[in-house]
């Protein structure tokens, strides 16, 4: 990679999206640096996930740009021109969006070796060793409806991991959750970011994004609010919206 | 009143009667098979949306759907005899008809049971929850790779128990090629019927013969349907 050190890893720039006459991002900007954790909170329906699908392109943006590294997602049209963007940037969601009918190991070497076309073997020795990071070994031949909403997450952060990206886009990935389950998988991020995984979270935890993150973005209504490091946005907030939402979550 | 099954003692008889199965069974499985590819490609087509054979698979399976089954057979088998496409077998030198009445009824349950086997088929698509597809394509899968490894899998699971009754109504179907002298097990039987008279006997020999391996389709598909079942799916997510 030619990114050089100062510029950020992911850059949005102003960037637009409707759906039909709804406008759900008016103008949104953000910069995430490689290694860095940003967490992205707010009201529901303020167009967070939305965010996230638009830096992995699953959501295609109607103005401003958005880079990451080498890649400008705006640019890239096509499924097939689509595929190196999504070896870089991965992507965990709320409901898991696992395989069902796929093993945990086959739901962890799909992707790899259908879409990037590796080696099935050095796939299947990463996978093993994924597996034991996020402390699922012996599950490899279980599907995933044999498994609990924990499992199934950390299972689909490995599934992530597997891909080799630089950045992933974690979307509410405990909302779906029994409390008990939440913090074995939030464990398993806390590991990530402190390896230096660039990590993008949505998330209703105020405590894990204070502790985690670097810096967080506050959105409402399709703009980004305030943003700043996690101390003066949780101790001192500026914005009345956003202390009023702080009040409500915490 | 009283049954004479004596004419099954035939080996004549049994020797039409083993053929008439043999054909029923050969018939059935390619016209599933056809069934099965037209099903598959015709619900891509409408899953994907393509332009011009998207509103082609739409009228053709309407047409297919609502018109007999034996109209379809009949023809078939008189549009293409008469259009008279003729090939010379390579051994006997002989010039046979390119489409016998046995291709024109595979041709034609494949046509029938496919239109009901995309519909069938696209339900199944429609029932693969939309996370999943979002899953698959967030790792780079392309539209047509999601739809291979994702959807059509799992979418194939989801309508078995249809899938079932139309492989069923497809062996059914089947019997009404005798009518365009394929010598399947109704045909056995007519011709059966026309030397002994015993057409009662003969009837509920046939009646007993389709429900036999309606049956064991059954049985067939019940199993095949369990052995790709997914563990654990389907519980809260259907
Ligand atoms: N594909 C779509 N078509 C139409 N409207 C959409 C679509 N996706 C999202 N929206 C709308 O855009 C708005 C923002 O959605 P988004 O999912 O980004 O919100 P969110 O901040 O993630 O909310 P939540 O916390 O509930 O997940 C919502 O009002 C939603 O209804
Ligand atoms: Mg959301």
């Amino acid at each position: 990679m030619t990114t050089s050190q100062t510029s950020p890893l992911i850059e949005m720039r102003n960037v637009r999206k409707s759906f039909g006459l709804f406008e759900v991002l008016k103008g949104i900007s953000l910069s995430v640096n490689d290694g860095g954790v940003v967490c992205i909170i707010g009201p529901s329906g303020s167009g967070k996930s939305t965010i996230l699908r638009c830096i992995n392109g699953l959501t295609p943006i109607d103005s401003g740009t958005i880079r990451v590294g080498d890649f400008s997602v705006e640019s890239l049209r096509s499924d097939k021109k689509l595929i190196p963007l999504r070896h870089e940037v991965a992507m965990v969601f709320q409901q898991y969006n696992l395989f069902p009918h796929r093993t945990v190991m086959q739901n962890l070497m799909m992707a790899p070796v259908q879409v990037l076309r590796q080696n099935a073997d050095e796939v299947r020795d990463r996978a093993e060793k994924l597996l034991a990071k996020v402390r699922l070994t012996g599950k490899e031949s279980a599907y995933p409806g044999e498994l609990s909403g924990g499992q199934q997450q950390r299972v689909a952060i490995a599934r992530a991991l597997a891909m080799e990206p630089r950045v992933i886009l974690f979307d509410e990935i405990t909302a779906a959750l029994d409390p008990e389950m939440v913090s074995e998988v939030l464990s398993v991020v806390r590991d990530l970011a402190a390896e230096g995984m660039t990590c993008v979270l949505v998330t209703h935890e105020m405590r894990f994004a204070e502790e985690v993150a670097d810096e967080v973005f506050f959105t409402d209504r399709g703009v980004i609010v305030e943003h700043g490091p996690p101390s003066t946005l949780f101790k001192s907030p500026s914005d009345p919206r956003l202390k009023d939402f702080l009040d409500k979550v915490l | 009143m009283t049954l004479d099954f004596s004419w099954l003692g035939d080996p004549l008889y049994q020797q039409w009667l083993i053929t008439g199965i043999g054909t029923t069974l050969l018939m059935s499985l390619l016209g599933i098979l056809l069934m099965l590819a037209i099903g598959i490609v015709g619900a891509l087509f409408l899953h994907f949306r393509i332009p011009v054979l998207e509103t082609i698979t739409t009228v053709l399976v309407e047409l297919f759907r609502n018109t007999p089954p034996l109209v379809q057979l009949f023809f078939l088998y008189f549009m293409l005899s008469s259009v008279g496409l003729s090939l010379t077998d390579p051994v006997t030198g002989r010039t046979v008809p390119l489409f016998s009445g046995f291709t024109c009824a595979v041709l034609s349950l494949g046509l029938y049971n496919g239109a009901l086997a995309v519909e069938i088929i696209r339900s199944g698509l429609i029932g693969v929850p939309s996370q999943t597809v979002e899953g698959a394509r967030s790792l780079g899968y392309t539209r047509f790779q999601t739809f291979r490894h994702v959807e059509l899998p799992i979418g194939l699971r989801l309508c078995m128990p249809a899938m079932t009754n139309n492989v069923v109504s497809l062996i059914k179907t089947s019997s009404q090629a005798a009518l365009v002298a394929v010598a399947d097990i109704m045909y056995g039987a007519t011709q059966i019927m026309v030397e002994t008279f015993r057409n009662m006997e003969v009837m509920l020999l046939i009646w007993a013969l389709y429900v036999v391996i309606a049956s064991l389709v059954v049985v067939l598909m019940r199993r095949l349907t369990s052995m790709i079942r997914i563990p654990g799916y389907g519980v809260d997510q259907a």
